[in-house]
Parts: structure tokens; C-alpha cells; sequence
């Protein structure tokens, strides 16, 4: 739903645990990134020095993940974990616990400009959900809620920002010089060189988005992933889900939903690659709107696909957007 | 009783700075339910404390299950025809930023099922299926209408008796098909069933079906050719077939259990082994682990996501490493239990309470308690009788005085 987001400048940098591990030159950096779109980001700052599993692969939703004991191992041998932060990654404490690793925990928003989640302020969870001992990890032992996650007062989503994923990747340079400084040089030079591709990625989103008729920038999504889209490009996104897919949209969400989208006249509709297509579908059919096509949120493609990268994935989505509205 | 006390999880009353007006206390509170191996009963026992709350009378010797929320503990009796559902008095409430907790003293629910020879239970999302084998039926109640005292269940029914299984999944109820041609051995597969109790698609081969478990998003059957995978598909559950590993020496799995705070499935595999699995891949999803000797009994720690404890024949508990795939640590804690004789003889069994393990020791009528983070044994409960099966129930959370 349509949600007041609040900019809220967080000053910060890297964070990690206190051991830091510098590997010798011969090894490649054993990386762990806990998304695809991360994963991308360290690909292109780590180059050929690294090694990088992605926790939650190609179209997977890392609000709902499950993390198994092969991710704690890849985590405990890992030199270097990068994860978003600003609670996205619900999965992450206790995986973390579970891998006993010394590798430093990085927070790639660190840094970034974080928008608030004023959804949080109105929410009161739906089910009795046990809280137990230890936060989340009693939460576990009473095993009614597959231990979840609360979403905190941020918007997770910084990096549908482009500006903000330049700070993702300065982070990243960062992490990797604190962990291999024989191959610092390289990564900043790799960092700068991906630096300049974004920042030429935004000015075309930005130029895509001029030619859209400012009366036709709302649009409907399936969840709240695109706030900062919204905030740094100015294009409305109505969602029946909150910032979480984690929580089922209500039969009364989508009816103020529908009701919005009329008093709204929003202009397109789409799925996302992470969440089931059956309820955009639905709301499709009862507003009139066609589906313009699939957006990609909080996952990359597969390697096939049209969102293989964090690149091709911005150029997708705003491409697709244009292309529904200016087709509407 | 000889606990040491100054170990154990206290009751913690931290008076909390509250931006409400009432103030919060922090309360932590568990409990064990324990039946008996001989007698018709259930005993709770107060695992802060170590006090006896109450016993419960019963119609026979029983089986324990505590559903998913901790607010009801259900005594499945075989034997006697009958499931008896127990209110823990324990809940929870979660605002997000914290979680309430409310501690009544526990209480008979009010509710029985009753029909022929009750066996498997099975929690899906706050429904509860009872499979009766006597009858091939499935009766399924949801926790609300338990703890309202209201016996609201439903049936579905199989085609004929059989020592089966049902799992209510969303709008569809799995059910175990039975074996036509000799209904004394154990089913053959899975049936989907929807709302009107139609089958959707046909039979999921699952020879020698016996164990079930879930965890986190996935559900598994545990059958002579491997698992059934079940996950939430479009509409309709989505079930595939996980083979065993060809490297897995001759053998199945009958007893299922699934991790919490990490995604795996823990079964056995031959008298004297465990089988570590990840139903999410399609090759390399065993791990099998040797154990010394025979195993009794196995639970997960459902707050140290990589730890499982598996019970042996010799009187050790072993701690379970199921990030490493090992058995990290033992403990001696009972004289030898034989795997020889009757299945269900008076044996020991496993519960997780908090930063606790127990251990009921059936034959010297005590339950051996274990700092789960030490791993040393920290103390006993003396019960009446033979503690046999047990769960817990419990956790931290505020109560707020004045509201």
C-alpha cells in the first residue's frame, strides 16, 4: 500500500566483527554473499580474486529463506560474508550462530541513504507468535513461526537505489582491501570501472523516466520493494504486500488496494519475479489493467534471463515499466 | 531432587525501562508433560523449578505431541481409543518489538477424540490430523476450537485400516494410501485429497510409508524408495520424489524429524545410524552418520539451530554437529537401555527446554537434566513411576502490570 516514506540519512561505515582475516595472495577470497544481487556486486569488485556463493540464488526470495546447514558451512569457511542489513535477511542470526564463523559480517547499507519503513509503525503482527527465550532463536524453540523475522524501521530494499548500490560497492572494496590488501589495488580499480557503469545506468533510467507523462507514474507491484525507485526516480508503486513477502496480503488490504488504484488511476500493472503472480493476476482482472510484464525486485535472474545482473536488471525494470505505461 | 539451581534458567524478573505507562517484567517459564510408560497419566513438572504443577488422570498410557504455538500438549492413547488435549497455560503474544507472555497453570482442554487405535499425529500450520488405524480415518482439529473446549473435528477417510498418516495442508488433507492386497503392512503412498475430499492427480508411490516431519516450508514422507517432498505449490501441494543415494548402504528411514532455525530433515537409517538430509537438493542430500550403538531416541534443538541429540542403547547422550555432519560430544547419563525386546519397552527419551536437555531414565524414574550450552549434566527430577515420553513447553517473554 501506499506508505509515507521518510528519508533518513544514516551515517555509517562497514560493519564488522572484530577479527578481521587476511588471506595469502594464492588463495582466491572465499566469499559469501547472502543474495544474487550482492553476489553481483562482489563479482564485479572481486573479479577473478574471489570466490563468491550466494546464499539465495537466482529468483529467490530471501524474505522467506531457509537457511541449511550447507549455508553454515559455507559461512564458517567463508574469509568475508556481505549481507544488505536493515533486516532483510531475517535468516541471518541464527545462521550466523549456527556457522561459529570469525569471517567479518558486512552490512553493505551501511553508509547508504535509508528510507524509513512507516509501515512498522502501524504494524502489529497477526499471528500468536511465540516469543521466546533469546529473541529469535526461542522463537525457533516454540517452532509455531518458522522462526521469523520482524522488518525494523527501514526499508531493506537500498539497493533498487542506484545510488545507493555505489555505496554497496564501495563497502564491498572496502571489506575486501580489510581482508586481502595484496589485492586492494585491484579491487578498488575493479570498484571505480563498475562505479562508472552505474552511474551511467542511472542517468538512463532517469532519461526513461522523463519520457513517461507525469499523470501515468503510478503503478502496481506485488510488494513494497521499490520505495526507493519511488523516492529517487518519482514513480508511484501501489503493493498489496508490505516491505516482507513474508505476511500474506488480506482480503481487506487488496480492496483499499483496488479502491487506490481507481482514485489513483494507476497505469500498469506487474508481477515480480519473487512472489507468486496469482494475486497481481486477480487484481488485474477487477481493475481493468493489463500485466505489463514481470519485474525483477529482490532477485536476479537466472543466467538466461532477462535480469542476469544487477545492470540488466535496473535496465529491465524501467524498460518494462516505460513500455506497459506508454503502451497504456 | 538434586538440581544445581544456580545453573539453571531463573525465573528472570527484570523490571524493564517500558516507553508504556505499565511497567514490563521479563518472565521465562517451562514446562515438561511427561507420560507414563504403565499408568494412564500425565505428569507436569515445572523445569524452572523443578516442582510437580499437576498430573493429569487419562484413559491410558500415551504418546505426547505439543503443537507448534506450545499452547496445547495432546496424549495420544493407543491403547485406550482416545486423544486427550491438554492446555500447557503457557502462550504467547508477539508485538513485534517484543513478545507477551501469559502463565496459567495447565489444564485438561475438554477435548477428546476418540476412535480405533490412534497412531500418527501431525501438526501442519495449527491443524492437527490424528490418524486412526483401526478406522483408515482421519480426524483433523484446529488448536482454536481445542483450547475452546469445542470437539469441532472433521473426518476424511481412507479406503481401508491401516497404520497411516494425514496431514492437513492448507485447503488439502495428504492422506496415506493404504496397501490393498495385504492392509496390514504399512501404506504405499500419498494421496492428495482437496476441500471435498476429492482426490487431485493420482497416488505418490511411497512404498513402506512410516515417519513425517517437517521443516521450515518443507514437509517430507519418509518411504522404502527415498523421500516425498512436499512443498506449497500453485494451488496444489507439489510433491517429488527424493531418491536415496546410490553411496547409502541398503536401508530406509521410519522416523522423521525436521530442524528448526535451520532447514533439514533427521532420520533413522539402519539400527545404528542417522541420516542427515537436505530435501532441497536433488543429488547429495544424504549424509549418513555412524553412531556406537544402537540409537533409542532422537530430537533437534530448536534454539542451537546446529545442534541434534541422539540417545543410544549404551546410556550416552550424543550431541550432534549437523553443520559438520558429526557427533560433536557424549555424556553418559543412564545404566544400558537394549534395543532387544518389544519396540515400545520402557526406554528414554529426548526434550529441549530452554538452554536444557531432558533425558527421561524410565527404570530409575528420574529425568536427567543437561546445560545444553556446556553439555554436562547439571541435575535430576525424580518422577513417580516410569517417565517415559516428554515434551516441553515455554519461553521468555514481558508481562505488563496494569494493563
Amino acid at each position: 500500500m501506499s506508505r509515507t516514506l521518510k528519508l533518513a540519512a544514516l551515517v555509517g561505515v562497514i560493519t564488522s566483527l572484530p577479527i578481521t582475516l587476511s588471506v595469502a595472495a594464492a588463495e582466491n577470497l572465499k566469499v559469501v554473499a547472502s543474495f544474487s544481487i550482492i553476489a553481483d556486486f562482489a563479482r564485479n569488485v572481486g573479479g577473478d580474486r574471489v570466490d563468491i556463493i550466494a546464499l539465495v540464488g537466482p529468483n529467490g526470495d530471501a524474505h522467506v529463506y531457509e537457511p541449511k546447514p550447507a549455508d553454515a558451512a559455507a559461512v564458517g569457511s567463508a574469509d568475508v560474508v556481505l549481507v544488505n542489513g536493515l533486516q532483510f535477511e531475517g535468516f541471518l542470526q541464527r545462521l550466523v550462530e549456527a556457522s561459529a564463523t570469525k569471517a567479518p559480517i558486512v552490512e553493505l547499507t551501511k553508509g547508504g541513504e535509508v528510507l524509513r519503513n512507516t509501515e512498522e509503525e502501524h504494524h502489529h503482527d497477526h499471528d500468536n507468535a511465540a516469543k521466546g527465550e533469546e529473541g529469535h532463536a526461542a522463537e525457533a524453540e516454540e517452532g509455531h513461526e518458522e522462526p521469523h523475522h520482524h522488518h525494523g524501521e527501514s526499508d531493506p530494499h537500498a539497493w533498487q537505489s542506484v545510488h545507493n548500490a555505489e555505496v554497496y560497492v564501495k563497502n564491498i572494496a572496502n571489506a575486501f582491501c580489510a581482508a586481502d590488501a595484496a589485492g586492494c589495488d585491484t579491487y578498488r580499480a575493479n570498484a571505480e570501472s563498475y562505479g562508472e557503469q552505474i552511474e551511467a545506468l542511472e542517468e538512463e533510467i532517469k532519461a526513461a523516466v522523463a519520457e513517461i507523462p507525469e499523470g501515468k507514474r503510478t503503478i502496481i507491484t506485488s510488494h513494497d520493494a521499490f520505495g526507493y525507485f519511488e523516492h529517487e526516480y518519482g514513480i508511484k508503486f501501489l503493493a498489496p504486500e508490505g516491505i516482507s513477502t513474508e505476511s500474506e496480503a488480506s482480503a481487506a488490504d487488496v480492496a483499499a488496494l483496488i479502491k487506490q488504484i481507481r482514485q489513483d488511476k494507476a497505469s500498469a500493472i506487474f508481477v515480480e519475479n519473487v512472489t507468486n503472480p496469482r494475486l497481481i493476476e486477480q487484481i488485474a482482472s477487477e481493475t481493468g489493467l493489463k500485466v505489463g510484464g514481470e519485474l525483477y525486485s529482490d532477485a536476479l535472474s537466472g543466467e538466461n534471463g532477462p535480469a542476469a545482473t544487477y545492470i540488466e536488471m535496473m535496465r529491465h525494470n524501467i524498460t518494462t515499466i516505460k513500455g506497459a505505461i506508454l503502451a497504456s | 531432587m538434586s538440581t544445581n539451581w544456580a545453573s539453571a534458567t531463573a525465573i528472570a524478573l527484570l523490571l524493564s525501562l517500558s516507553t508504556s505507562a505499565a511497567h514490563a517484567e521479563e518472565v521465562t517459564a517451562w514446562r515438561l508433560f511427561i507420560s507414563d510408560h504403565a499408568d494412564p497419566k500425565v505428569t507436569v513438572i515445572d523445569a524452572v523449578n523443578g516442582g510437580k504443577l499437576d498430573t493429569f488422570q487419562i484413559k491410558g498410557p500415551a504418546s505426547l505431541h505439543r503443537s507448534e504455538s506450545g499452547r496445547t500438549v495432546f496424549a495420544v492413547q493407543g491403547s485406550a481409543g482416545v486423544v486427550t488435549g491438554i492446555a500447557s497455560g503457557i502462550s504467547f503474544e508477539d508485538h513485534g518489538e517484543h513478545g507477551d507472555i501469559d502463565v496459567e497453570a495447565p489444564k485438561l482442554a475438554d477435548v477428546e477424540i476418540a476412535g480405533e487405535k490412534p497412531s500418527h499425529f501431525v501438526e501442519h500450520d495449527g491443524d492437527f490430523a490424528v490418524f486412526f488405524d483401526g478406522e483408515g480415518v482421519a480426524r483433523i482439529i484446529s488448536e482454536k476450537a481445542v483450547l475452546e473446549g469445542k470437539s469441532d473435528f472433521r473426518e476424511v477417510k481412507t479406503d481401508a485400516p491401516q497404520h497411516g498418516v494425514a496431514v492437513a495442508y492448507g485447503s488439502h488433507v495428504l492422506l496415506s494410501e493404504p496397501h490393498r492386497e495385504k492392509p496390514d503392512e504399512l501404506p504405499v503412498g500419498i494421496r492428495v485429497a482437496d476441500k471435498a475430499g476429492m482426490q487431485v492427480g493420482g497416488i505418490h508411490a511411497c512404498p513402506d510409508l512410516h515417519g513425517e516431519a517437517s521443516s521450515g516450508n518443507i514437509l517430507a514422507f519418509a518411504c522404502a524408495i527415498g523421500l516425498l517432498v512436499v512443498t506449497q505449490g500453485d494451488g496444489t501441494p507439489a510433491i517429488r520424489h527424493l531418491p536415496y543415494a546410490d553411496s547409502l548402504s541398503d536401508g530406509k528411514t521410519t522416523t522423521l524429524i525436521g530442524g528448526r532455525g535451520l532447514q533439514y530433515l533427521l532420520g533413522n537409517y539402519g539400527a545404528d545410524k542417522v541420516v542427515l538430509i537436505d530435501p532441497t537438493l536433488e543429488s547429495d542430500a544424504f549424509r549418513l552418520i555412524s553412531l556406537p550403538t544402537r540409537r533409542v531416541h532422537f530430537a533437534v534443538d530448536p534454539v542451537r539451530a546446529k545442534f541434534a541429540y541422539v540417545f543410544t542403547e549404551d546410556g550416552q547422550l550424543h550431541q550432534l554437529d549437523v553443520v559438520k555432519g558429526e557427533i560433536a560430544n557424549s555424556l553418559k547419563l543412564t545404566d544400558p537401555y537394549s534395543m532387544d525386546g518389544h519396540w515400545s519397552d520402557p526406554r528414554p527419551r529426548v526434550a529441549v527446554a530452554g538452554d536444557r536437555i531432558v533425558v527421561t531414565d524410565p527404570l530409575q524414574g528420574v529425568l536427567h537434566l543437561v546445560d545444553a550450552t556446556s553439555f554436562e549434566k547439571t541435575g535430576d527430577i525424580a518422577v513417580e513411576g516410569k517417565p517415559f515420553n516428554i515434551v516441553s513447553v515455554g519461553g521468555s517473554g514481558q508481562t505488563h502490570e496494569g494493563e
